[in-house]
């Protein structure tokens, strides 16, 4: 058994689990943080996506260990009680998630994405979801979104106004 | 101190016992409004052109919607299916000894533990769990529940089966010959027949200028739904039983349920969880029966997930199709006759091979007034992975064909590709190839609007016949 300890979604949790654990599921077996899917569990699908320190993760292809100590960001981090996140605002608004299962990766992208570059071109914001696969939406509902929010900069001003 | 610490804190000194539980952690602290939404749509009647918000967009966009691999019942164990990986054979032995003897297995179940081993939705052709004999790959020879996954990952390789290896059918052309041993003999190989006969076709031909000839082929299609197939069982002390599943029919599943476990319906309650796609591949059961039996035999919650190879191997596809075309017409394009044979892969099962047959069958004309038409379908049985239900039912196939079939008319002829779909469409009164008079056809008036919009006479030199 290892034992972990990450700072998730801002709160310091630790727990015991055996090395082969991945980060996917320490998140969701044992934090019960289960945004974060199971999708293919070889790191093609992106569904398992969650942000530590800042760079975009498998978190199917990275083991428990392996964050020790680090910031992790998932899903369930993004909302306050006050507002969505602008960018699970503009989800809902646009009719961007059908099933929703890849939803929680394609969410993280996005926010990575945006953290990176708050206005991407039609390309960019192509190559960033990638690393997500859908089923459902042919991903043109997810594309207008992520551009609604580029064009409207919200998230520039959220940002200016919580730091 | 915020709120959040201090929980946070309290909870970490939980978190010792938890473990030795080997049970996940209490909820963690997850924030997001609790607004009551009321959308426009939701409050006018009619709703139409105002804009609707999916009711369920905001537990997606959360994170929060629980899929079945989101929940946990106390005490579940883990199920992994052992998958045959030859396509056709005799099942000489199974040895599940050392596999039961190994810590954290619970239990073993093979195809000889189904009480009644045959389901389906139209065809009872598939069992559970192979019992004599493999028909595909994907068939599953042995089960197994452990405390965790991976325990159950390792004790299917500890699973002995010996096999008698058949020669496979696998060309579905070769299938359709009656000389082909039968892939369920002795049942023939053919199980679907269908004909569609409307005027003349010999007539038909012998007046036409021309006549053009063609055959078209589509591939297998997985549905490939983000989220894999998934089962959880649980039975009460009064012997009922409880099925959580990603299955989307489930009163059939339920009726298939209680057949192979041989109880009566009313014992199977069956929970449909919300499903991360589906597009037809989870029409029917999968790993129901043998999550119950496990849980039966064990006691405990019973789960199993499809891994994604599983997913490709073991759940049902679209049918490739052979489409064969002969097509008469006038000297200016128009269809006088149209013979067609279609031949659909069924694989190992029949599934939903019946509807996909009629529903194939029926449209391989085309949306095209054809007065003498002959349309016959076969579906036959390969030792390849079953092909069930995926959306359109066989419509999309036949489309690929008789619109290529279509093109290569009109390029011969040097007619524009959308002049002979216009000279040829179906109109209003007109008739379906199985009698039907049709209204409200559109198909003339969205073709012009089309081509207008995206300027099909501009671009005639690029796209049209005569380039």
């Amino acid at each position: 058994m290892v034992t972990v300890t990450i700072n998730v979604n801002g709160e310091r949790r630790t727990a015991s689990v055996p090395p082969e654990t991945t980060l996917l599921k320490l998140l969701r077996e044992s934090f019960n943080l289960t945004g974060a899917k199971l999708g293919c569990d070889v790191g093609d699908c992106g569904a398992c996506t969650v942000i530590v320190d800042g760079k975009l993760v498998n978190s199917c292809l990275m083991l428990a260990g392996q964050v020790d100590g680090l910031d992790v960001l998932t899903i369930e981090g993004l909302a306050t009680t006050d507002r969505l996140h602008p960018i699970q605002k503009v989800f809902e608004e646009k009719g961007s998630l059908q099933c929703g299962f890849c939803g929680p990766g394609v969410i993280m992208s996005t926010k990575a994405l945006l953290d990176q570059n708050p206005n991407p071109t039609l390309h960019e914001i192509r190559d960033a979801l990638a690393g997500n696969l859908c089923r459902c939406t042919g991903y043109t509902k997810m594309i207008e979104a992520i551009q609604a929010i580029a064009r409207e900069g919200t998230i520039e001003r959220a940002t200016a106004k919580s730091a | 101190m915020d709120t959040k610490t201090v929980v946070a804190e309290k909870e970490s000194s939980l978190l010792d016992a938890e473990e030795l539980m080997r049970a996940p952690a209490a909820a963690p602290l997850v924030t997001f409004p609790l607004e009551v939404r009321v959308t426009e749509a939701s409050r006018q009647t009619p709703a139409v052109g105002q804009r609707a918000i999916r009711p369920d967009a905001r537990l997606h966009g959360l994170g929060q919607t629980r899929y079945i691999d989101d929940f946990y019942l106390p005490g579940m164990l883990y199920a992994k299916i052992k998958r045959a990986g030859v396509a056709s054979a005799r099942i000489i032995s199974v040895d599940t000894k050392e596999a039961e003897a190994m810590p954290g297995v619970m239990a073993v179940i093979t195809g000889r533990d189904i009480p009644v081993n045959s389901f389906g939705p139209s065809l009872k052709d598939q069992p559970v769990l192979a019992d004599e004999r493999v028909f595909y790959a994907g068939d599953g020879v042995a089960a197994v529940a452990a405390v965790t996954e991976q325990i159950a990952a390792e004790a299917l390789d500890k699973i002995k089966v010996e096999y008698e290896e058949l020669t496979p059918v696998l060309d579905p052309l070769e299938s359709l010959k009656l000389e082909t041993p039968g892939v369920h003999a002795p049942s023939a190989n053919i199980y679907g027949h269908k004909i569609i006969k409307k005027g003349d076709v010999e007539k038909g031909f012998a007046e036409s200028y021309r006549i053009f000839e063609g055959t078209f082929r589509t591939q297998m299609v997985e549905h490939v739904p983000l989220e894999p197939h998934a089962s959880v069982a649980t039975w009460d002390a009064n012997g009922r039983l409880t099925v959580y599943s990603t299955l989307g029919r489930i009163t059939l599943g339920r009726a298939d349920i209680a057949r192979t476990l041989g109880i009566p319906m009313s014992r199977v309650r069956v929970v449909a969880t919300i499903v991360g796609g589906n597009f037809g591949g989870k029409n029917e059961i999968t790993t129901e029966p043998v999550v119950a039996l496990l849980s039966k035999k064990t006691g405990r919650p019973v789960k199993c997930t499809f891994t994604r190879p599983e997913e490709f191997l073991s759940s049902t596809t679209r049918h490739p199709l052979i489409m064969d075309y002969k097509t008469g017409v006038t000297k200016e394009g128009r269809i006088l006759a149209r013979q067609i044979r279609l031949v659909l892969d069924g694989g190992a099962y029949c599934s939903w091979s019946e509807t996909t047959l009629g529903k194939a069958c029926i449209l391989s004309a085309g949306p095209y007034v054809i007065d003498n038409l002959y349309a016959e379908a076969f579906v036959v049985y390969t030792n390849k992975t079953m092909t069930g239900a995926m959306r359109g039912f066989g419509a999309p196939q036949v489309c690929f064909a008789y619109e290529s079939h279509l093109d290569d008319i009109a390029k011969a002829l040097n007619i524009d590709p959308l002049e002979i779909r216009m000279l040829n469409a179906l109109r209003e009164g007109s008739l379906s190839p199985t009698g039907q008079t049709l209204h409200s056809v559109a198909v003339r008036e969205s073709l012009m609007q089309a081509a207008q919009r995206f300027g099909w006479n501009e671009k005639s030199n690029g796209h049209g016949a005569q380039a």
